[in-house]
């Protein structure tokens, strides 16, 4: 009987390295070598040139209007209702001020691309969770690294790398864009300017975060063809129908303003309200609470997502 | 203490509502190839995954070289594990998969071609793994399990696939890697091939071990269900006197005249033959093999749970 028989070492392998640095290192050459990363690359890059020649051809106008507008006073429409007093008082204010409405145009135009930007984050977040299950690869990855959290933890960086990816090369398109356009019109890249500043960066932040609830979406959404459909239509169809729903129980059922306040609690608004230098809509609350909102989710998706995988039997 | 001992002890599954394993316990010792047998969902599966970590067991532990997996400093150092033959993303390359797990695990790349090597799939290297065979599959299972050069290898069904060249391969790597002192842990259900490759068997039925040892002293141990083969002018005599005195005997009859004894020694046989005076021209005793014994064991207990 043979209780200690010796192997003999037929390779000799180097330090391994640092884990985090081995597991992230690892989800990259995941997205690199299939044709995930190239796809969502020509998406964005293409909304992105979409979104600018959108983004200067309103901006384009609105300088003009506030250039050309003289001593105007504000003179509200027959409506008597503050939300919508108020929304119009900001709409005048930001028209005829050119200063402000420089910002707001920069602003705009530096975070181009961003609706789309952020959805396709998301979704290489989802698809990094999801994608281990559609292809049955989850074995493998959790025998080399039986740490789970750990694994976790390396997808969630790994889409915040993604996202700053993506960002930085939207916004070096969007930068170069604007900085002629503007310059064109004869007015400066509004760079010195911090709420410009502040939407550019927070933009950035606001990449990192919707990779981070992409992961957490792929954690509770198994199925990849679930979890990309939930992820877009939510996002998408969500964005568009929260406003005017909210709007709608304003109106009819509850005439109170925190209602409009409150609709930062939807994501893809609270990442809105965040970069936009002026109000994103009546009654917004203020950009950081925006922020507060989005880094709460992300927070909640990724613990939510860690716990869960922790304890899924992998089979 | 030996580096690449398998000890489950214990072990136990409640899914919803089945007992895919239960209480099961059994080692598995290196420099041997241990073959893991069971009917269709008789657990198999389900103690390597609980084994590598993948599955929660309800209760009990299994550990490889006296440490759980999960415990493990650089687990695929220690264990390799190919447990099904679809487990990559079509869209990579098979050396792709590999530099993956090489990443992973801290493994410098060129680890991915010499595994590649070992299993001959070099040419196919660049090739993405929808376009792979289920052979193919089967070996880049293989080799990306010996990414780690591991003492311990526990392998799931690795046959499914395999053509008859590509299972007699198979079969001299791992004789080849047993007998390099490694620890090799085989499931199937192929009990032929079990029986030309393992050196001990572990059999289970329905989540609860039926019987480990060697595959000699498992097969010796199970002489009631020998066939024992006899010619005999004198057939009928022969059948008469064996239902008379040896109570358990089954007797068939060939076309050609040869009886099939099941269910006692070819001595008893002669010596009843002796008695009853009756003429023998051949008495010869068929071992059991291992099917024999498999499904004398697990007999009844294979249905679906």
């Amino acid at each position: 009987m043979t209780t200690t028989t010796a192997v003999a070492p037929t390779v000799a392998f180097p330090d391994p390295g640092p884990a985090p640095l081995r597991l992230i290192r690892s989800e990259l050459i995941k997205i690199r070598s299939t044709n995930v990363w190239w796809l969502f690359g020509i998406g964005v890059v293409l909304f992105t040139a979409l979104a600018l020649v959108v983004w200067t051809l309103i901006g384009n106008s609105q300088i003009d209007t506030a250039a050309a507008a003289g001593n105007d006073v504000f003179t509200p429409s027959q409506g008597t209702d503050a939300a919508q007093i108020a929304a119009e008082r900001q709409q005048f204010a930001v028209e005829h001020d050119l200063s402000r409405t420089l910002i707001s145009v920069a602003a705009q135009i530096y975070t181009s691309g961003q609706f789309f930007g952020l959805m396709f984050v998301m979704l290489i977040g989802t698809v990094l969770i999801t994608n281990e299950f559609f292809h049955q690869t989850a074995t493998t990855t959790f025998l080399a690294t039986p740490h789970r959290t750990a694994v976790i933890l390396s997808k969630l960086a790994t889409a915040m790398l993604a996202a700053a990816f993506f960002w930085i090369f939207t916004t070096v398109l969007s930068l170069a864009t604007g900085a002629i356009f503007l310059s064109a019109k004869g007015y400066g890249t509004q760079l010195d300017q911090w709420p410009v500043l502040r939407a550019i960066l927070f933009n950035g932040l606001a990449y990192a975060l919707w990779g981070v609830l992409g992961v957490g979406l792929g954690v509770l959404i198994r199925s990849q063809i679930g979890a990309v459909l939930v992820g877009s239509i939510s996002y998408v169809a969500g964005t568009f129908l929260i406003q005017p729903i909210v709007f709608l129980i304003y109106t009819f059922l509850i005439k109170k303003t925190w209602v409009l306040t409150a609709m930062v609690a939807w994501p893809a608004i609270a990442s809105g309200i965040m970069i936009s230098p002026e109000d994103a809509y009546p009654y917004a609350p203020d950009w950081w609470v925006g922020g507060l909102v989005l880094v709460g989710y992300s927070v909640l998706f990724g613990a939510i997502g860690t716990l869960i995988t922790r304890r899924r039997d992998i089979s | 203490m030996s580096d690449g001992q398998i000890v489950v002890s214990g072990l136990t599954k409640q899914f919803k509502k089945v007992r895919a394993v239960d209480n099961l316990s059994f080692t598995v010792e290196p420099g041997r190839v241990t073959g893991f047998l069971g009917p269709n969902g008789a657990g198999k599966t389900t103690t390597l995954r609980m084994l590598l970590n993948l599955v929660t067991p309800t209760g009990g532990t299994g550990t490889i070289g006296g440490r759980r997996y999960a415990d493990l400093s650089q687990p695929l150092r220690t264990v390799g594990a190919v447990l099904e033959a679809s487990s990559a993303h079509k869209g990579r390359t098979g050396r792709n998969h590999l530099r993956m797990i090489c990443a992973a695990a801290g493994f410098p790349n060129r680890r991915a071609d010499e595994v590649l090597d070992l299993v001959g799939l070099t040419p196919a290297a660049k090739r993405k793994f929808k376009g792979y065979s289920l052979g193919m599959r089967q070996r880049l299972g293989i080799a990306a399990a010996m990414l780690g050069d591991p003492r311990v290898l526990i392998l799931d069904e690795p046959a499914n696939g395999l053509d008859p060249e590509g299972i007699r391969w198979m079969r001299g790597l791992l004789r080849t890697l047993a007998d390099e002192g490694r620890t090799i842990l085989v499931s199937s259900h192929l009990l032929s091939e079990m029986e030309l490759l393992a050196d001990d068997v572990v059999i289970i039925a329905a989540g609860k071990l039926v019987k480990q040892g060697p595959v000699t002293e498992v097969v010796d141990g199970m002489a009631h269900v020998a066939r024992v083969r006899v010619q005999t002018p004198q057939a009928n005599e022969l059948v008469k006197a064996l239902a008379d005195t040896v109570p358990g005997t089954t007797v068939s009859r060939a076309d050609d005249g040869t009886l099939t004894v099941i269910g006692t020694e070819a001595a008893t046989v002669g010596r009843t033959a002796l008695k009853a005076g009756v003429e023998l021209h051949e008495l010869t005793t068929e071992r059991p093999d291992l099917e024999d014994v498999f499904l004398d064991l697990t007999a009844g207990k294979a249905a679906i749970r």
